[in-house]
């Protein structure tokens, strides 16, 4: 019972973010938002993208939630790392 | 010839006339090292996300450069010594994005506020 608390916290942490990638109708969204046709370009200067895709602290957040494919979080998390290093983020 | 994007963090306190002079310093250091700028932006004074040596904001200059590794490895030697950066950056990149500025937005809209 105790895991089981402490896995749910895990997820509530994060669910206001979630709300934002997912609607509560459709839970799970499989469709990657940042490949494919018409996808936004990542970069470390675009922070509004980037913004969206760390938590309130200033972590990245996992793809489980934000569903981005393996080759994009990847891509999107050394984005991330760069803007930090300038202060951006 | 490898394309690079090359972005500087200077001190708050410096004056804009010390930006001009230290942009000016940083183009002849690249066109001596048979490179060239291509284009320069400046961001302007921005808010830091945190404090770096007690500076709460810095000037952003930015740099798209076409040269070779010596260029770039004689530009971070400069950029170590200098007292008034705080920060730099240099990424290699495939092309060039020359169109869009993402920065720009932002000063017109702390404009109108």
């Amino acid at each position: 019972m105790k895991k089981r608390n402490l896995k749910k916290k895990n997820t509530q942490n994060n669910f206001s973010k979630l709300s934002v990638f997912q609607n509560q109708k459709y839970k799970f969204k499989k469709k990657c938002p940042l490949s494919g046709k018409g996808a936004p370009i990542i970069d470390y200067k675009n922070i509004k993208l980037l913004k969206k895709y760390i938590s309130e602290n200033g972590k990245i957040l996992p793809s489980r939630i934000t569903s981005v494919s393996q080759k994009r979080q990847r891509d999107l998390s050394i984005f991330i790392k760069r803007a930090r290093n300038l202060a951006l983020i | 010839m490898n394309y690079y994007e090359h972005t500087l963090v200077a001190r708050q306190d410096t004056s804009p006339s010390q930006i001009k002079q230290m942009e000016d310093k940083y183009k002849k250091i690249i066109e001596n090292n048979d490179g060239s700028v291509i284009k320069y932006e400046s961001w302007g004074l921005m808010n830091l996300s945190y404090l770096i040596k007690k500076n709460k904001k810095g000037n952003y200059l930015h740099f798209k450069i076409e040269g070779n590794g010596n260029t770039i490895k004689e530009l971070e030697k400069n950029e170590k010594i200098d007292k008034n950066l705080l920060r730099y950056l240099t990424v290699k990149v495939k092309k060039f994005d020359l169109d869009t500025n993402y920065f720009k937005k932002t000063e017109e809209s702390t404009k109108n506020k």
